[in-house]
């Protein structure tokens, strides 16, 4: 299955030389040899084209090699200052999924129980008129698209345009409020302004990194490389807080494990300690910070039509130091299981002001059913001690999807979002419609269904048609076994966008054949603001479309072309140009596109031909106007906010019938659902299923070996799988791991649908469930 | 009665000079609190931390020059085992027949470096944890056999042909138990000239290069029909 | 048919000097740093005899500092 080489001396050469360059790089660090270097690898048909990677929110830079229209190669982008050349197993080897054999080619349309291919003009009919008669029937909010973080930027914005302007619903939210609704939430509430206010370049100055219930080495191993150079050469140290031992653990200076839901508990500890020791940075706290508080037990999203609209509350200083003494090392040490040293290791850490430390986190604080107030947390602890906003200081939230930053939140592909700001805002509002030129009356002030409400809304037959674009809800959605049956019924149509058939477009009505990332152009956003563009490379083969043309499509079918006057050659550009409107201005500018197709990828705020790497700091950031050293213009004040956020239980928590934890997650070879990387014949061979991990000391009560069968039992399900001891992971006692990756072994079926009242994300790492041999 | 005033005032002076420095010592210690650094508390997982054992060498790795004259092949390496994977013999007399690895081996095996006596460098060993040496790796005393035997070497994996794509890393073409260690056989002057990584210093080896021989029954290509 | 890769250390000032000298040899093939004082030297010769004397012109060259091995590669004749 390796590619024969026609010219293998010719390879070698090549081999050859490039070994010699990568040495002499590591004798003279930034060396350059003429245009060698990017040329890099193989013979000199290749064509080199740069593009962002498909997979994660890290967003490398790529050069994908091309020869007769053919994806032959892909290796990392030397000039991208995210990956600097490097990239995961995962990027290297991304576009030999294009070869898979079940590639959906043609759409695919259920007649009489089958699937009848047929042509994509016809489908996109099908899809319209289906669209326009449920409307017509039972109103604007019977219709709903559910698109995700891994749409381009033009893809997002015009389903936004189809569904918040022409047709008047809010009925649109995407799978990135499964792992970054938390995140935004809390940028939202502490700061007022989304994404994190820091770089990647914060790796190269902090002294520490904490990482926060984030296994950093299998999914942002990019990053994790970058953070292991710096341990060699600087003696940089990392810290590991989490509730499993894993790959990052072993590569750690220091793995501190916590019992689940208790980070909460951790992190007010730690601003216990620092207050206690004296460690607040005072002027920087006086000068700006607020300090509030807000509702408690919320309550936790299980039942259907479930509301919450938190009520802050200024206090001052001193009540919150009242509040804290509950959290003393001592009293949380109880909660945790963390030593009361190991908590004042951390807060010494964070409180040393000869230190520069940066905090990390991706899923092990979103998907919490306390995300919000854990993210609060957070900022807290950098807040307290002014340690934020400076090279290598600061709070920074990784993104698990390509562009759930420059789609799904900067876009704005959420219920309440719109492409500057939320629709409950009146000046939002008409900002939109004046873009769009729509009248302003059409878009709907209230939010509706965010993605967990969406589906419950499908099972309920509220939603009678939904279309689904570049996401798999059936398997990376929380408790499937509800929501699948709920999509097989007959009272929704479902319409599902793909490159390839997943447990998705198995209840879908309608199957598009979506185009794969280099068969279109397109734009990313990544976790540090980063716009990124690349231009299409292959064609995709039969009628694959991209999704963006089809959305265009279907509009002009339904009657609202005027709406959508793109060409299908340059809808990319002509889209971004129009959505950069919404953006202007210091606070968000975003870079022109001449810009992001000469280099890897700009950060807004672009100003001024510039891009800003630390916002809310005066040195860096245009935008301040204080005249102060810090400004949080994201609030009217200018100020942070410190929040009062207390432990509270998780919803569901191991008892005697079902003893023990349930956590999910993702390893290195998968990405997500598995749909693409799945069909990476090297992927697939290093990580061909699931598995359930267990602590070796429960595994030996349990009498269970590595590959044994168990059964796994929560309130939803139950499901067989092969046992792992003392592999990849080892949980904590009491508790057991399972990726999620693999459709054959749906774990999801299993989980809680519960979420975090404030931002809707639902928790995946937190259930109760038995575990039997069988 | 004066003179026993001052006097008790001034031991009250001294006492409370005591208190008060005491006091003072005691808090400074509190406030000069240093994280403790580098205290191992969590379990280790075999597979996963052998990877990132001699990361600490990374550096050297990287900036050591290479002794065209005594490097090592692949076939030398092979040659030296039963079998692709097997514990290799030991190919020079040993200083201590009755000694622990620990002791005799180990000085030479964990870290590596040229042996003069040898005219070589050291191989430096993946598992110096395990320190009963000749328990699995035994001298070679003789050339002949007791009997003929008709067991034939499997073909070992060759270097060069583990890449999907041009340019992309290559998969790891063997098992890792035992070798999880990657840097102690693919880095240093000992490393087979052919298996030396370019890039000693990426120490996170399997972001990039992943076992290729899990053993499972089907590790097809996963595919799956629509309709 | 060994192929390898060295990196060329020139004395110094005497980069190009080098780089003209090794570009006379056929079984040469060179790429010159744009930034430091250093070139990368492939070698594609036929035997191993051949690359023996081809090393010893090498050393021979008078504006060569330093030679050091990256790769080598040998493929079976095809």
């Amino acid at each position: 299955m390796y590619t024969s080489l026609t010219d293998r001396r010719k390879f070698i050469k090549k081999m050859a030389m490039l070994s010699a360059m990568t040495a002499a790089a590591t004798m003279f660090p930034g060396i350059l040899f003429a245009d060698e270097q990017e040329e890099g690898l193989p013979s000199g048909d290749i064509k080199w084209t740069k593009a962002p990677c498909r997979f994660c929110g890290v967003g490398c830079g790529i050069l994908v090699g091309t020869e007769k229209g053919k994806a032959v190669a892909v290796k990392g982008d030397p000039k991208s200052s995210v990956n600097k050349g490097l990239l995961c197993v995962k990027g290297y080897h991304q576009t030999m999924c294009l070869q898979a054999k079940d590639r959906l080619t043609h759409a695919l349309v259920k007649k009489n129980g089958a699937y009848v291919k047929t042509p994509i003009g016809e489908a996109l009919d099908l899809v319209a008129s289906k669209m326009k008669e449920t409307i017509a029937k039972h109103g604007k909010d019977a219709v709903a698209m559910y698109t995700s973080g891994q749409s381009t930027i033009p893809e997002g914005y015009v389903a936004s345009k189809l569904m918040k302007g022409a047709i008047g619903t809010n009925n649109l939210d995407c799978n990135a409020r499964l792992c970054m609704a938390s995140a935004v939430t809390g940028f939202l509430t502490t700061f007022g302004a989304d994404e994190p206010m820091g770089c990647y370049e914060d790796i190269d100055h902090a002294d520490v990194f904490v990482l926060w219930g984030n296994n950093m080495a299998e999914m942002h191993p990019v990053l994790f490389s970058r953070m292991l150079e710096q341990k060699n050469r600087r003696g940089a140290k990392i810290i590991d807080f989490a509730t499993r031992t894993t790959r990052t653990s072993m590569a750690a200076d220091k793995s501190i494990l916590f019992k689940p839901q208790s980070d909460l508990a951790v992190a007010n500890a730690i601003c216990y300690e620092i207050i206690k020791n004296g460690w607040v940075n005072t002027s920087f706290v006086e000068k700006h910070c607020n300090f509030n508080k807000g509702l408690t037990n919320m309550g936790y999203g299980l039942e259907d039509n479930y509301k919450f609209k938190d009520k802050p509350e200024k206090i001052n200083f001193e009540a919150y130091k009242e509040f804290l003494k509950d959290y003393t090392p001592e009293k949380v040490e109880k909660i945790s299981g963390v030593s009361v040293k190991d908590i004042k290791y951390m807060a010494a850490y964070f409180g040393d002001p000869n230190k520069k430390i940066v905090s990390y986190w991706c899923m092990g604080m979103n998907q919490h059913t306390r995300g919000t107030w854990m993210n609060n947390l957070v900022y807290n602890i950098h807040l307290l001690t002014g340690k934020i906003s400076q090279p290598g200081n600061g709070p920074f939230s990784l993104t698990g999807q390509p562009s759930a930053c420059g789609t799904a939140r900067e876009v704005g592909t959420f219920t309440h979002k719109l492409p500057k700001g939320v629709v409950m805002n009146e000046k939002h509002r008409r900002l939109a419609a004046k873009i769009w030129k729509v009248p302003y009356e059409r878009i709907p002030s209230k939010p509706t269904y965010h993605a967990t409400e969406m589906f419950r809304a499908i099972d309920r037959g509220e939603i009678k048609f939904i279309w689904t674009q570049v996401t798999n809800p059936l398997v990376s959605l929380p408790k499937t076994s509800r929501y699948r049956p709920g999509m097989e019924k007959d009272s929704c149509f479902v319409v599902v966008s793909d490159v390839f058939p997943t447990p998705t477009s198995d209840v879908a009505d309608v199957i598009l054949p979506a185009s794969w990332h280099i068969e279109k152009s397109g734009l990313y956003g990544n976790s540090e603001r980063r716009t990124q563009h690349w231009d299409k490379m292959v064609e995709g083969p039969g009628e694959t479309t991209p999704d963006a043309w089809m959305t265009i499509e279907v509009a002009k079918r339904m009657g609202f072309g005027d709406l959508f006057p793109y060409t299908e050659e340059n809808h990319v550009e002509e889209i971004y140009n129009e959505y950069r409107q919404f953006h202007q201005g210091a606070k968000h500018g975003m870079a022109p596109l001449e810009v992001l197709k000469s280099q890897s990828g700009a950060i807004w705020p672009f100003v001024d031909g510039k891009s800003t790497q630390w916002r809310f700091n005066a040195k860096y950031d245009p935008a301040c106007s204080n005249e102060e050293d810090f400004h949080f213009y994201g609030k009217p004040d200018g100020r942070a906010v410190i929040w009062q956020r207390p432990y509270e239980p998780a919803p569901e928590e191991p008892d005697s019938e079902y003893p023990f934890w349930l956590n999910t997650g993702r390893v290195v070879e998968h990405w997500h659902t598995g749909s693409m990387t799945r069909r990476i014949p090297v992927l697939h061979k290093a990580m061909p299923r699931a598995y359930v991990e267990l602590h070796p000391k429960d595994a030996k009560r349990l009498k269970i070996k590595t590959g044994d069968k168990v059964k796994l039992t929560t309130r939803r399900g139950e499901i067989i799988m092969p046992a792992s001891v003392n592999q990849r992971g080892i949980p904590t006692p009491m508790q057991v791991f399972v990726p999620f990756f693999d459709e054959n072994m749906l774990i999801n079926d299993l989980t809680l649908d519960s979420f975090c009242p404030i931002s809707k994300e639902p928790d995946y790492k937190k259930c109760a469930v038995r575990v039997e041999k069988v | 009665m004066k003179r026993l005033g001052i006097i008790s005032l001034f031991v009250l002076l001294f006492i409370a000079f005591i208190t008060i420095w005491n006091y003072s010592y005691q808090t400074g210690l509190e406030d000069a609190y240093i994280p403790l650094e580098n205290e191992i508390t969590h379990s280790s997982i075999p597979s996963e931390a052998g990877v990132f054992k001699r990361s600490e060498y990374a550096l050297d790795y990287a900036k050591m020059t290479i002794d065209e004259k005594y490097q090592r092949t692949l076939e030398t390496y092979y040659d030296n085992r039963a079998y692709h994977g097997a514990p290799p013999s030991i190919p020079h007399p040993v200083s201590q027949e009755i000694s622990m690895g620990g002791n005799t081996c180990l000085q030479c095996h964990q870290n590596g470096g040229f042996v003069v006596k040898f005219d070589a460098y050291a191989p430096v060993t993946p598992h110096p944890e395990m320190i009963n040496c000749r328990q699995c790796h035994v001298a070679q005393n003789t050339e002949t056999f007791f009997t003929e035997t008709s067991f034939a070497k499997v073909q070992a994996p060759m270097a060069g042909i583990h890449n999907a794509l041009p340019g992309s890393p290559p998969m790891i073409p063997h098992a890792i138990q035992m070798r999880e260690n990657c840097l102690s056989c693919h880095a240093g002057p000992a490393a087979p000239k052919e298996i030396r990584v370019t890039h000693p210093e990426r120490i996170n080896c399997r972001q990039c290069h992943l076992p290729n021989a899990v053993e499972y029954s089907d590790k097809d290509v996963f595919l799956r029909n629509n309709n | 048919m060994p192929i390898k890769s060295y990196l060329a250390h020139p004395h110094k000032g005497k980069k190009n000097e080098l780089m003209e000298a090794l570009s006379v040899l056929e079984q040469c093939e060179v790429i010159p740093s744009h930034n430091e004082e250093l070139l990368i030297l492939i070698t594609e010769t036929d035997t191993t005899t051949e690359e023996e004397i081809l090393k010893e012109k090498l050393d021979a060259l008078e504006s060569l500092k330093l030679l050091a091995l990256v790769s080598g590669f040998n493929t079976q004749k095809n």
